[in-house]
């Protein structure tokens, strides 16, 4: 027999592993971020002076002062538009085909979904030549309307993947019981597909927000004009070729990321719930 | 009014060999209450769809009053479906469950409103109406399904399998209330349905479908009495019909049957049919023809036959009796009541009543009419 105080350390000892596990990855992913958030309370010499120590005062004026001084409200506005647009039309666009492609059985059905998911093998580094000559071509390049296009088509794979999987599972009765009910398919998918799939519509829209509104590569790429920049590349403006505002860098970011937190903080759960859905039946 | 009637109907998979449904021909009258039974997989489900609307059809007609509906979409056909899974909307509550189907018809507000709260009055659903669908238990989703086909006041009912995910003495309750509704609503009404129960207490009449096609069709007690062949004396009857071969006697004045060493009558049908049967033939005999004591004491159609106990099953109300008849190579099922004193092991002398029996051709498994 185990005494219950060591049946206490006991249970404690075999998930030391797993806790040893969490705390190092709770530490590497969220270390820099606490790190870069004191960091930008603090100015860049107290930074320079001493890197991880804690704010000896804290610099909210910081927050103000990025805003104004490197056209910050531009930077946030244009990247709401982009984002906001581009999530738009890859929820709209994502769930029709998703749905199409969970529903009916057509000829090529399987060359369609593998032509659609195979954007996602392909790294964004192989596209972009090709994208700015398209683009340059339409008289797209450096325009919002250019980055959207490009944004929408660059996530719909995922997006497809994402709601493909749950829209597969709703029962087809669902859709025959509507039918019998007098609706169209296009009624069907709004009324239907659309309420049942929020889960996976949720998780679509949180992961390609996030992923967007921190997307750098293609902005940087396609994007030339300072007042069409999105906010990636407006914390650039605290870098120059020969030196580094540190400081501004971190409250930039702060700035940037705000909203990517919010958004996670209000819709982590039903992301999850999105992402694990059907995983058990 | 709401007749239906299928011509030829037939339904070919796309990828599958065989025809799934083949030439169903069927009327259904306008008030009518037709059940399709028939096991798994014989393509009584798929006429139920192409009736829908929700299968396209590879050869055939169905018409409602005499209109031909082949090309109409499932939304115009004016045809309320219950499914098997209830298939109710889960991101909407019991009211809305029920008006749905009556909005995208541009049915009026306020009749919307009195013809779900009429239907939910009369199936008990009035306090459930603000309710989602996963906070109902199963009796009253089923409800709510059938809700939903009433208010749309169609011309047509169908019913796939909507008793299947109840438990059996739910089943019971939901089945009468079925009955009762349908008889009120005096809508036509096609019930598909594997369970032979529902079949013989619910129809008018019953369509018997085997491997796609009609085998029987017929009031529910006329197709039990008259089985056409074996496949429905042994699907129609719980246990099944017992069926033993059986050598066709044609030597001496009356034409006879011999069971083991029992010689029975065969003067029930015709002689030019027994004839035809080549000296053999399946003898049908259901479990409550055979008897401890004869029901008819003096009538001489009543036959003994010697047999032993092979297996004894009290029911409760009843007792069934595994049987093995001397000479006879099959085991039989007897009804017999609950005070039976027979013990497995035991020998005992059973009784047929002849008068009862049915004869089939071994080759066909077709039934041999009577006289």
């Amino acid at each position: 027999m185990v005494s219950p105080p060591a049946r206490f350390w006991l249970g404690h000892v075999r998930r030391s592993p797993l806790l040893l596990f969490v705390i190092l990855y709770t530490a590497i992913s969220g270390g820099p971020f606490l790190w870069v958030a004191v960091m930008s309370l603090r100015t860049t010499p107290e930074i320079f002076a001493s890197p991880y120590a804690l704010p000896s005062r804290i610099h909210w004026e910081k927050f103000a002062e990025a805003w104004t001084r490197s056209n910050y409200s531009t930077y946030f506005w244009n990247s709401t538009i982009v984002v906001v647009t581009a999530v738009a039309l890859l929820t709209v666009i994502g769930a029709m085909v998703a749905h199409c492609l969970a529903r009916y059985r057509f000829r090529g059905n399987r060359l369609v979904r593998f032509v659609i998911l195979s954007g996602m093998i392909l790294p964004p580094q192989l596209l972009i030549l090709s994208l700015f000559q398209i683009l340059l071509e339409f008289n797209l390049y450096n325009t919002l309307t250019g980055l959207i296009l490009v944004y929408v088509a660059a996530h719909l794979a995922m997006t497809v993947y994402i709601l493909e999987g749950f829209f597969a599972q709703i029962p087809q009765d669902l859709f025959d019981a509507a039918r019998m009910d007098g609706y169209s398919d296009l009624e069907i998918f709004w009324k239907i597909t659309l309420p049942i799939g929020a889960p996976a519509l949720f998780t679509a829209v949180t992961l390609n927000f996030i992923i967007l509104w921190n997307e750098f590569l293609y902005a940087v790429v396609l994007m030339t004009d300072d007042d069409k920049r999105t906010l990636p590349l407006g914390i650039m403006h605290f870098m120059g070729s020969h030196q580094l505002d540190v400081g501004m860098v971190a409250t930039g970011l702060m700035i940037a990321i705000a909203p990517v937190i919010l958004l996670y903080a209000f819709f982590s759960e039903t992301m999850i719930r999105g992402m694990t859905a059907g995983a058990v039946r | 009014m709401g007749e239906v009637a299928l011509s030829g109907l037939s339904k070919r998979y796309p990828g599958g060999g065989d025809l799934a449904v083949k030439e169903v021909t069927l009327t259904v009258a306008d008030g009518e209450f037709m059940v399709l039974l028939g096991p798994s997989g014989c393509g009584k489900s798929s006429v139920l769809r192409m009736i829908a609307g929700l299968e396209p059809i590879s050869a055939g007609t169905v018409a409602i009053d005499g209109r031909i509906i082949n090309d109409v979409p499932a939304k115009d056909r004016d045809i309320a479906m219950v499914f098997q899974s209830y298939a109710l909307y889960p991101h909407m509550d019991v009211y809305n469950n029920l008006a749905f189907g009556l909005r995208r018809r541009a049915v009026a507000r306020d009749e919307i409103d009195r013809r779900v709260t009429a239907a939910a009055a009369k199936l008990g659903l009035t306090p459930y109406l603000k309710r989602k669908p996963h906070a109902l238990s199963g009796g009253q989703r089923q409800r709510v399904a059938l809700g939903r086909a009433i208010v749309r006041e169609p011309k047509v009912f169908l019913f796939d399998e909507p008793l299947s995910n109840l438990d059996a003495a739910l089943r019971v309750t939901t089945r009468n209330e079925l009955i009762a509704q349908q008889r009120e609503i005096g809508i036509t009404t096609i019930y598909v349905t594997h369970d032979q129960v529902e079949a013989m207490t619910m129809g008018h009449r019953i369509c018997i479908m085997d491997g796609g096609e009609v085998v029987q069709i017929g009031p529910p007690l006329a197709v039990y009495r008259d089985p056409v062949n074996t496949f429905v004396a042994r699907f129609l009857g719980n246990p099944p019909m017992n069926l033993m071969r059986t050598a066709v006697d044609l030597e001496g004045a009356a034409p006879r049957l011999r069971l083991g060493n029992t010689m029975l009558p065969a003067a029930a049908w015709p002689a030019d049919r027994l004839r035809a049967l080549d000296g053999h033939a399946l003898l049908g005999i259901r479990p409550e023809d055979l008897y401890e004591a004869s029901p008819r004491p003096g009538d001489n159609r009543v036959l003994p036959l010697p047999a032993t106990v092979t297996a004894v099953e009290p029911l409760g109300a009843e007792t069934l009796l595994l049987l093995s008849l001397e000479g006879v190579g099959e085991d039989v099922i007897a009804r017999s009541g609950r005070e039976t004193r027979l013990r497995p092991g035991e020998r005992a002398t059973i009784l047929l009543d002849s008068a009862a029996a049915h004869l089939f051709d071994a080759t066909t498994t077709r039934a041999v009419a009577r006289l």
